[in-house]
């Protein structure tokens, strides 16, 4: 999980989205493991992780150590659309899981649904039982592998994939493409739906959109400061009316603390073909051709969303 | 000219070409091998190692060439056989990594597999270069260092400008599969320079 708010080198600023008091962070524990420099810093009641990139913290998870049930990082709420999209829920699959929250928040408000959650770097999955409250359940299964590769060798459908793998600023180029993009697809189950985090600042964005759109018709994003939710589906357009008469049953049958339907009014329909909103020379990107850090680069011109 | 002082050039632009073609490749290794084994410090791992391996065979292949029969030919065969495995890498590649991943899994075995298959051979070939190249021009034992530390030097700055140009300018405009079919043509010029440009005459000095 990542928040795309870069706090320059103040260690302070790891909790720049937490509560305001004035309290410094304590350094729990810092790790330099396979994949990343993880600092984990306490500010009671929260605990948070972040990795160190460039001299830059990227806070990648914070857990209210108060409340089991609390998604402290607003876009990590968001990034539970998907349960209003899904045809039927009967198993969630999460791709970089931080400190894992989003995925136990589910686990939490839907005890009888499978949820799997996969992270690249044993030392987060270490980190996350040891700070943040993940630890084994039934239904609920924590692995560290690469993501891609994870899917790749999977047999498992999935009603929903959340994708959410970040290393720094950078998702993993493999983690970005069509090829990458139609493993998951072949992995959702009927009336599946994906969901992921995209920042939309960077010409990366309009790339990013252009390479789901070769795999799923439908795309839509919740926009929330410089993040963007962004949600894939196949088969037609589902209608407002439509999400919002599931969005009030869901809300209902699973006690969401974070409801579906206050959700629906960000909703935004992405039209890959107007180039009001999606740069029409952005490129698709393949295995073959994925160059993330150069568009990571690069500005959006484009500074309507849709 | 002599035919020496016409080979030397020639020598020392496939030592800059082959250098930067053989790091050039290795770049492009992550590209092909982190969709199914993922892009960690283990696929990294694999990939310089097994380039490291290939050199080293390389090198000592290259020596006992040298010992028997150093020829243009053979170097330029070499780099020919070079330029054909990695003008096949692109259409074969998708396959052989998903056989690894299904067969062997995604472990320091199958990562290890996967840079074999893809950089041993071709790297190996262009091991053979370097010395080789120092026993065509080197014309006295005195002369050998001199010459090797040459050959050496054109060549290691063919490797930074390799990795460099790939990395920042090639995998940013074109696609992994057709940097790979220009360093394959680009090896098929070496080869057919060596088989073209005059030798030195081995009752020479």
């Amino acid at each position: 999980m990542l928040i795309r708010s870069v706090i320059l080198g103040a260690l302070a600023g790891a909790f720049l989205c937490a509560g305001a008091s004035a309290q410094q962070p304590r350094l729990l524990e810092s790790r330099e493991s396979l994949y990343n420099n993880i600092y984990v810093f306490s500010k009671p009641p929260e605990v948070g992780l972040t990795f160190g990139y460039n001299k830059k913290f990227y806070a990648e998870s914070i857990f209210n150590t108060n409340d089991d049930r609390d998604l402290p990082v607003s876009y990590t709420r968001i990034m539970t659309v998907g349960l209003m999209y899904a045809r039927e829920i009967h198993s969630i699959l999460e791709i970089g899981s931080g400190g894992g929250r989003t995925s136990w928040y589910l686990h939490r408000f839907l005890p009888d649904v499978r949820v799997t959650t996969v992270e690249l770097d044993p030392a987060v999955v270490e980190i996350s039982r040891k700070y943040f409250g993940i630890k084994d359940e039934p239904n609920f299964f924590h692995e560290a592998r690469d993501g891609r590769l994870f899917l790749s060798q999977s047999k498992d459908k999935y009603d929903i994939i959340l994708l959410d793998a970040y290393r720094g600023p950078f998702v993993p180029f493999h983690l970005l493409t069509t090829e990458f993009y139609q493993i998951v697809k072949d992995h959702l189950a009927e009336g599946g739906v994906m969901v992921q985090n995209v920042e939309t600042t960077t010409m990366l964005f309009d790339s990013a959109m252009k390479t789901i759109g070769t795999v799923f018709p439908q795309i839509e994003v919740y926009k929330l400061d410089d993040n963007a939710v962004t949600v894939a589906y196949g088969g037609a357009e589902r209608t407002a009316e439509d999400l919002a008469a599931v969005a009030g049953e869901r809300d209902k049958t699973y006690g969401l603390r974070y409801p579906l339907a206050g959700m629906l009014p960000d909703r935004k329909r992405v039209d890959l073909n107007d180039a009001q909103t999606i740069d029409a020379k952005a490129k698709v990107l393949t295995d073959d051709f994925a160059p993330v850090e150069t568009l990571k680069a690069i500005e959006r011109h484009n500074g309507k969303l849709p | 000219l002599t035919p020496f002082r016409s080979l030397a050039p020639t020598i020392y632009l496939i030592a800059f070409v082959a250098g930067g073609v053989l790091m050039g490749f290795e770049m492009l290794g992550s590209r092909y091998l982190f969709p199914y084994f993922g892009g960690g410090i283990g696929t990294w791992a694999s990939l310089i190692s097994t380039v490291l391996c290939a050199l080293a065979i390389g090198y000592f292949a290259g020596s006992a060439i040298v010992d028997r029969r150093p020829s243009q030919r053979a170097i330029g065969a070499a780099i020919l056989v070079a330029a054909f495995w990695l003008a096949l890498v692109p259409a074969t590649a998708d396959t052989v990594m998903q056989d690894i991943l299904d067969h062997i899994g995604d472990g320091p075995a199958a990562t290890l597999s996967a840079s074999t298959a893809l950089l041993l051979v071709p790297l190996t070939l262009l091991g053979t270069f370097s010395p080789i190249a120092v026993s065509l021009l080197a014309r006295s034992a005195n002369e050998a260092g001199r010459v090797a530390g040459l050959v050496y030097g054109v060549s290691t700055i063919g490797n930074v400008a390799g990795t460099l140009l790939t990395t920042f300018i090639l995998i940013p405009s074109i696609g992994s599969r057709n940097i790979t079919y220009i360093f394959a043509a680009m090896l098929a010029v070496c080869a057919a320079l060596l088989f073209v440009t005059p030798g030195r005459q081995p009752t020479g000095v």
